[in-house]
């Protein structure tokens, strides 16, 4: 899917053209003019203030704008190398960030751990001081352990940018999630609107970051799924994202029921070993998204998933090619909201931002 | 020998447990031995309170390590007793999880030469594990540990993991006369856990402890002593490091129905917590709301350091605010007989890593003194009480035959601290005697300097 195809809806709900005042030219280098972003590192998104996400969203929309030229590339970070550094395998979100990385003319170093001397048993600080050494700017970097890069950064000189660590956060992903959920909202906005995460949200990083991002922006949030997979996020919701409550749910009735949108999360086959569900077959008749089931939602639902899907597990795979289902415009939406962020860090660091 | 404490005269507070009493007093020291102790009243005590000096017996630690034979990049037992000393420990116990397990007599013997070849006073106390190579399948030859002096019996590390086991060890250890030093933990619901579980862990995405992890182990423990009591009444079960209120209830409950158990509580379960994993570093009690309930560090702007700190993953794991508390009332109501400081000194190389790979262990033998007097400042816990579960309350459970009698008793050698409760100290590495500077407190402001340690009438340690 290119940009081509997306660029119509998201035009038609007037996210392109509505870019704000305080959002720069991103032709230009981001030293050449202040840029209203404090943070240095962008791993996770629990500090995000409501001002900041909008000027992400702002941000995304100017490189929706870069992606819909003939050719979709400004020369804004050349000279700045970005280091992708992997230790989890990945497609989407790897080419993304590189793709990302390339229309603003960055240099891109990809490292795959398998292919590195972490196979050698380096620790991460050897080689992230490797990598700064080597010449590197930014640093995105992808882990299995939760918190992995604050690590990263607490000895890495220039920006980390974290593509998805543990079970703890994919800061990119909320936020490209959040983009698309506003194209396709009338008016924009998530105020009340609700919003259904369905299926594991106990070892999903993108769970956890949905939950700051959609409370922040006022939606009425619903985490959904077996009660083995929401473990611990009863103590969360009744606490809320920093006072902002959501809904934990084992009921998904009682969760689709009315639904603006829902996000089906990936299912790993994993989690029968480990005795937290009884098998895939009895998940997908209990939780897998149908189009039966969406009939409880609002007519025009947004379906979502980040990917990669079990098809006729999670998501039935007539819902995933549904005209409903904005799943391409995700992968779409998500080299624009990448190429927003590292444009942003390059800004933050030529004035002085903080960590 | 140079370092005989002579010619000393301290005056101070002095906490006594031993006698029960604490009041203004004047000791003076000769030729290593406690010559006398005046305990002083009107004009003479003109000036001291509980709030300067602080003379105390040398502290007991029933529960560190130091690393040694087999890892001794981390600690070795030279290093382990100056920063015992440091601390104003006198006395400590070390647990067998070395590399080969203290599951022999020669290996007994090995860190005992260790200690006597450091030339250090502080005594080192050895526990001997409870099962061949800790390995939880057969008993290690506890008669013949027994005989080579061992305090106690300890898989510490690992729990006893089968029940027949731990009874057969119980009976066997208590016919010895030791206890055996359990380390509650039930695997089947901790594998892979890196915090506790609950709303810190849940937000940052970390595998879970639960609370039944422990308390389901203590309370199988407890009912397997029941049991072999009634053949072997010498029995006596430890639980170490027990770290949540519902483990208190279960060893509340044992005691008061009269079974012989004991346990004992860490400074970093009573004064740190989970919190401090996103970024906080307020003390526990600190943490808690009008109620009794946590406070929210995501609302109250608590988070103040980079979150994910690997020298915080520790086994078991920080709790919450509230379970910190029970720990602290425990101590407080004697339900805790003891603080252990679990002293885990670690590498760079184990340590700086990622959170979930990093090792488990918090270095405190030297901060342990600087955090109670915390929580006895906070009014938490009265001093006296602290003092006790640092010397008498160890010693009780470590045994007579140890030799272990902490007290400022007259012609005695002088083992006792000077403590300048009023003056603070940042810690810093450069400051740290021991070789595991794996601590969240590097960088903080902790009230209370060590100033003197005398140990069996020589000095240990002297800030001057």
């Amino acid at each position: 899917v290119t940009a081509e195809a997306d660029r119509g809806a998201a035009a038609s709900s007037g996210a392109v053209t509505a870019v704000p005042a305080d959002v720069p030219a991103v032709d230009a280098p981001p030293q050449t003019q202040p840029v209203p972003w404090p943070h240095l590192h962008l791993l996770d998104v629990d500090g995000l203030t409501r001002p900041q996400l909008e000027l992400v969203m702002g941000t995304t929309d100017a490189m929706r704008e870069v992606l819909s030229r003939p050719i979709p590339k400004v020369p804004a970070l050349r000279g700045t190398n970005v280091t992708i550094l992997f230790y989890e395998a990945s497609t989407r979100t790897r080419v993304s960030f590189e793709v990302a990385a390339k229309n603003l003319s960055c240099d891109v170093v990809n490292i795959a751990a398998a292919s590195s001397s972490v196979s050698k048993g380096e620790s991460l600080v050897d080689t992230v001081r490797t990598i700064e050494a080597l010449g590197a700017d930014m640093l995105v970097m992808r882990h299995a352990v939760s918190g992995a890069p604050y690590l990263a950064a607490e000895v890495f000189g220039g920006s980390v940018l974290n593509g998805g660590d543990g079970w703890h956060a994919h800061p990119s992903q909320a936020l490209l999630d959040l983009y698309t959920l506003r194209s396709r909202m009338p008016g924009g906005s998530l105020e009340g609107r609700k919003i259904v995460i369905l299926g594991d949200a106990l070892h999903s990083r993108v769970a956890r970051s949905n939950i700051w991002t959609l409370t922040a922006m006022g939606a009425d949030l619903w985490i959904c799924g077996p009660s083995t997979l929401l473990r611990g996020f009863e103590a969360w919701a009744a606490r809320g994202a920093a006072g902002r409550r959501f809904t934990v749910t084992s009921d998904i009735d009682a969760a689709l029921k009315d639904a603006d949108a829902v996000m089906a999360l990936r299912i790993q086959k994993e989690r029968m070993a480990s005795g937290l569900l009884p098998s895939l077959r009895e998940y997908a008749a209990r939780y897998g998204l149908t189009r039966e089931r969406l009939r409880a939602a609002k007519p025009d639902v947004i379906v979502m998933h980040p990917g990669p899907m079990n098809e006729g597990v999670e998501i039935a795979a007539d819902v995933a090619v549904d005209p409903r289902s904005v799943i391409t415009a995700q992968v779409t939406n998500g080299v624009a909201v990448r190429m927003a962020l590292l444009y942003l860090l390059a800004g933050a660091r030529h004035h002085g931002g903080n960590a | 020998v140079s370092d005989i404490a002579s010619d000393l005269v301290l005056r101070g507070w002095a906490v006594d447990p031993a006698a029960g009493r604490e009041g203004p007093a004047e000791l003076a020291v000769r030729d290593g031995v406690l010559e006398r102790v005046t305990w002083l009243a009107g004009d003479d005590a003109h000036g001291i309170d509980d709030r300067g000096t602080l003379i105390l017996p040398g502290l007991v630690d029933m529960h560190a390590h130091f690393r040694e034979p087999g890892n001794e990049d981390a600690e070795t037992v030279a290093t382990g007793q100056a920063a015992a000393a440091h601390g104003g420990f006198t006395t400590v116990a070390v647990m067998p999880n070395t590399t080969p397990a203290i599951d022999d007599p020669s290996v007994v013997a090995r860190v005992r030469a260790a200690a006597v070849a450091s030339g250090s006073p502080v005594r080192v106390l050895v526990h001997g594990a409870v099962t061949v190579g800790r390995g939880g399948e057969t008993l290690a030859p506890l008669g013949e540990l027994a005989e080579a002096g061992v305090a106690g019996f300890s898989d510490d590390g690992s729990p006893v993991h089968a029940a027949a086991l731990l009874r057969n060890a119980l009976a066997y250890a208590g016919a010895l006369g030791l206890p055996i030093i359990d380390h509650p933990e039930d695997p089947s619901l901790t594998k892979g856990a890196e915090a506790s579980e609950g709303y810190v862990a849940s937000v940052l995405g970390l595998k879970g402890w639960p609370v039944a992890g422990e308390a389901g182990a203590v309370a199988r423990a407890i009912a397997v002593l029941s049991d072999t009591v009634a053949d072997v009444p010498g029995a006596h079960l430890h639980l170490t490091h027990v770290s949540t209120a519902a483990s208190l209830a279960h060893v509340r409950a044992a005691k008061a129905a009269g079974l012989p158990v004991t346990c004992d509580v860490t400074p970093h379960h009573i004064a740190f917590t989970d919190e401090w994993i996103a970024g906080a570093r307020r003390w526990a009690w600190e943490a808690l709301d009008a109620d009794g309930a946590a406070r929210d560090p995501w609302t109250d702007g608590a988070l103040v350091a980079a979150p994910f700190d690997a020298s915080l993953r520790v086994n078991p794991p920080l709790r919450s605010a509230v379970e910190a508390a029970a720990c602290l009332a425990a101590l407080a109501d004697g339900t805790a007989d003891a603080i252990a400081t679990d002293h885990a000194p670690h590498t760079e190389v184990d340590k700086h890593v990622e959170f979930g790979w990093a090792i488990n262990g918090i270095s405190g033998i030297e901060l342990a003194l600087p955090i109670v007097l915390a929580a006895v400042d906070a009014g938490r816990v009265p001093l006296a009480r602290v003092v006790e579960a640092m010397t008498t309350g160890p010693a009780r459970i470590l045994g007579e035959r140890q030799g272990v009698k902490p007290g400022l008793r007259e012609g005695a050698p002088a083992d006792l601290v000077v403590v300048d409760r009023a003056a603070t100290w940042t810690v810093a590495p450069e400051r740290l005697l021991s070789k595991g500077r794996n601590t969240p407190l590097l960088g903080r402001e902790l009230r209370g300097v060590v100033r003197l340690t005398l140990a069996g009438g020589r000095v240990a340690y002297s800030a001057d």
